[in-house]
């Protein structure tokens, strides 16, 4: 089943006077439990891919089906709505709150529910930061954990709405290959385990095996596509 | 919501330096605003106070005519009561009206007294010793000698006055004056207290006399040139002046009488009212100013956390949810800072309230007739402090919204990007 369906996607970013495209027509479609990676070099357009499918921003041109819904017609509100429900995002820069506890910062997603108890928020944030391998470290504020550590929280922080689908813009930027390999094998198995669908973006050739479909951007198209 | 204002509360740890400037601020602002509230408040209203003690009562009783002499100290207009059957018995009447508390008569009269080389004018009052002890504060200034006594032949005398009639408590006197009558008349009298007050009007220029002995003097049986009306509370003077209207006019002298609240005809007074509206503004003012600092802070954050900001956009919040997160921040800011201003400013007022402010120097060149006191006592009130702590936290969060909805506003691709 579809869960995502971009069709003629353009975006156009006005810079001044300027116009910069930094999408060209993208037609694509993403299936359920699917772990797909978006490549290509700096400013191919990745983020910018990213960021429409999470319904961050809106297309020029085109549409983006999100679940069989339209998302060009939804309000801020519902937006906001739907990104509170079904999506996790996991970022270069992590974006914890350094204030909060590797628990408090998991926490945070889960609290934005309108109808969750708080046993299940209890239970649920404990189990994902057994997953991601933080058991130990829930009460570590972020400067108190090392980069890899870091994403692993951002990751869970993600996971713990069980969102349908998890969109990660280069994870593994800031992290030296050893550590982008575990943080990796991390998503990988979410993706096994709870068949949560990812898309994650990288120009790291390294990182490109982890996936199952690899789609290459370039120049805001995408100039190839890849399954194993 | 919970979660938020948890959230709120420990990002204020993140700059604590940064906060700590910005609660300190507020405090400032905020102790500000209690002492000087504290000030004007007791300033107005001991000057109110005196107003009523010595001059206006809560109402004022007096006849139409008289209140164009009244500088004159005439004595052709007295108070004679309803029916020209004497004041004894119209006091009786108003104080069987209700929320009346008592009826205070005064004869404020005009005489003189010849030293070997000068004349030297004088105030003189016709009081009823009890009434005006109970009344007004007058025992308190006596530093010599006691307060007069009913039917007694005795006078109470302001400090400057007895020194520039070179006597002494325990002397006597020959003062002379004017009899309602129009004959001019002397009589003896003994010095029995010394009155030190601080009001010019009072210590230059003012003696006391017992009531008795002033209507026998100026001739003017059961009579008073005023007679001054105590409620329960002089701030609802209002609720009394109806009832006390009708009983005039019942006894068909409405006309005749005027029935003076205590806050009206009287333009300092009225500036005073208007003052005390004033100053709300500038309180509201002084913590605008502190709000700046506030602002500036709030917004520095936004900018700083503008990555996060997008993070809470994309994890579902939505810019409401974000707005409330920073005016809540601004909230514990205002919270904090006012709770400590309050505490400074409550520490302050209290000590001043005690010790006083002197400013004779700043009133020796006023009038005699404006009454104010040399020595002034600010007012430690709870609910000062209340109104400054409200007003305080109202302000900087009302002040909060702007950079609150610059957050809310971003746009969170725009605010992902580095
Ligand atoms: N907000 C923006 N305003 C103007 N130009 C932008 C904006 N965001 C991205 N771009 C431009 O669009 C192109 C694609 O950028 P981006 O999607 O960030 O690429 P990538 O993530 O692959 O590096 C680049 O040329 C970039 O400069
Ligand atoms: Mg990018």
């Amino acid at each position: 089943m579809n869960l995502l369906e971009l069709k003629g996607i353009k975006k156009i970013y006005q810079q001044g006077q300027v116009e910069v495209p930094a999408l060209r027509g993208i037609d694509l479609t993403i299936h359920r439990g699917e772990f797909t990676s978006v490549v290509g070099p700096s400013g191919s357009g990745k983020t910018t891919l990213l960021n429409l499918i999470g319904c961050l921003d809106t297309p020029t041109e085109g549409k983006i089906f999100f679940d069989n819904r339209e998302i060009e017609k939804l309000s801020k509100e519902e937006l906001a709505l739907l990104r509170r429900y079904n999506l996790g995002f996991i970022f270069q820069e992590y974006n914890l709150i350094p204030v909060l506890s590797a628990y408090e910062n998991v926490e945070l997603a889960l609290r934005l529910f309108d109808d969750i108890k708080e046993i299940e928020v209890e239970k649920r944030v404990k189990n994902i930061l057994e997953a991601v391998g933080l058991a130990d470290f829930a009460h570590h504020t972020p400067g108190e954990l090392s980069g890899g550590q870091q994403q692993r929280v951002s990751i869970a922080r993600a996971l713990v709405k069980e969102p349908k689908l998890i969109l990660a813009d280069e994870p593994t930027a800031n992290l030296d290959s050893k550590t982008s390999e575990e943080v990796l094998e991390v998503m990988v198995e979410m993706n096994q385990q709870l068949d949560t669908t990812f898309i994650f973006s990288t120009h790291d050739p390294l990182v490109w095996d982890y996936a199952q479909r690899i789609i290459t951007l370039k120049d805001g198209q995408i100039a190839e596509e890849k399954s194993s | 919501m919970k979660f938020l204002s948890k959230l709120a509360a420990k990002n204020l740890f993140r700059n604590k330096l940064r906060t700590l400037i910005s609660i300190v601020v507020i405090a400032f602002a905020v102790m500000m605003v209690v002492v000087l509230r504290g000030f004007v408040l007791g300033m107005i209203d001991s000057m109110f106070e005196l107003h009523i003690q010595y001059n206006s009562g809560h109402v004022k009783v007096i006849r139409e005519k008289y209140e164009q002499k009244q500088r004159l100290l005439s004595l052709n207009y007295p108070v004679k009561g309803f029916e020209n059957e004497g004041i004894e018995k119209m006091q009786q009447q108003i104080k069987e009206l209700s929320e009346i508390k008592e009826t205070i008569p005064r004869i404020k009269f005009g005489a003189a007294v010849s030293t070997k080389n000068k004349l030297i004018t004088m105030m003189g009052w016709g009081v009823n010793p009890t009434k005006e002890v109970n009344f007004t504060d007058i025992e308190d200034y006596l530093v010599a000698g006691r307060m007069i006594k009913e039917g007694n032949k005795e006078i109470a005398v302001g400090t400057d006055l007895l020194t520039k009639l070179d006597a002494q408590v325990g002397d006597k006197l020959t003062i002379v004056y004017t009899t309602s009558w129009g004959s001019f008349k002397g009589s003896t009298v003994k010095i029995v207290g010394e009155l030190d007050s601080g009001f010019k009007l009072l210590d230059e220029k003012s003696f006391y006399l017992p009531l008795s002995q002033a209507q026998k003097m100026l001739v003017l049986p059961d009579q008073a040139t005023e007679l001054l009306v105590e409620t329960n509370n002089y701030r609802k003077v209002a609720k009394v002046m109806p009832d006390l209207k009708r009983l005039f006019q019942s006894q068909g002298v409405a006309d005749d009488y005027l029935l003076k609240r205590w806050d009206q005809g009287n333009s300092i007074i009225q500036y005073l009212q208007i003052g005390r509206k004033i100053y709300n503004l500038i309180y509201i003012f002084v913590i605008l100013l502190a709000c700046l600092v506030v602002i500036n802070t709030l917004l520095m954050i936004v900018k700083e956390r503008r990555s996060e900001i997008g993070m809470l956009s994309a994890l579902g919040l939505k810019s409401r949810e974000i707005l409330i997160l920073f005016i809540l921040e601004g909230l514990v800011l205002g919270v904090v800072g006012s709770f400590l201003g309050v505490i400074g400013g409550g520490i302050a007022t209290k000590i001043l309230s005690i010790v006083g402010i002197d400013y004779s120097a700043a009133l020796a060149d006023m009038e005699a007739e404006l009454l104010m006191r040399p020595i002034f006592y600010p007012q430690f009130k709870m609910s000062n402090l209340i109104f400054s702590f409200i007003l305080g936290v109202i302000v900087t969060t009302i002040t909060a919204v702007i950079p609150a909805k610059k957050a809310a506003d971003l746009n969170p691709t725009e605010a992902l990007r580095n």
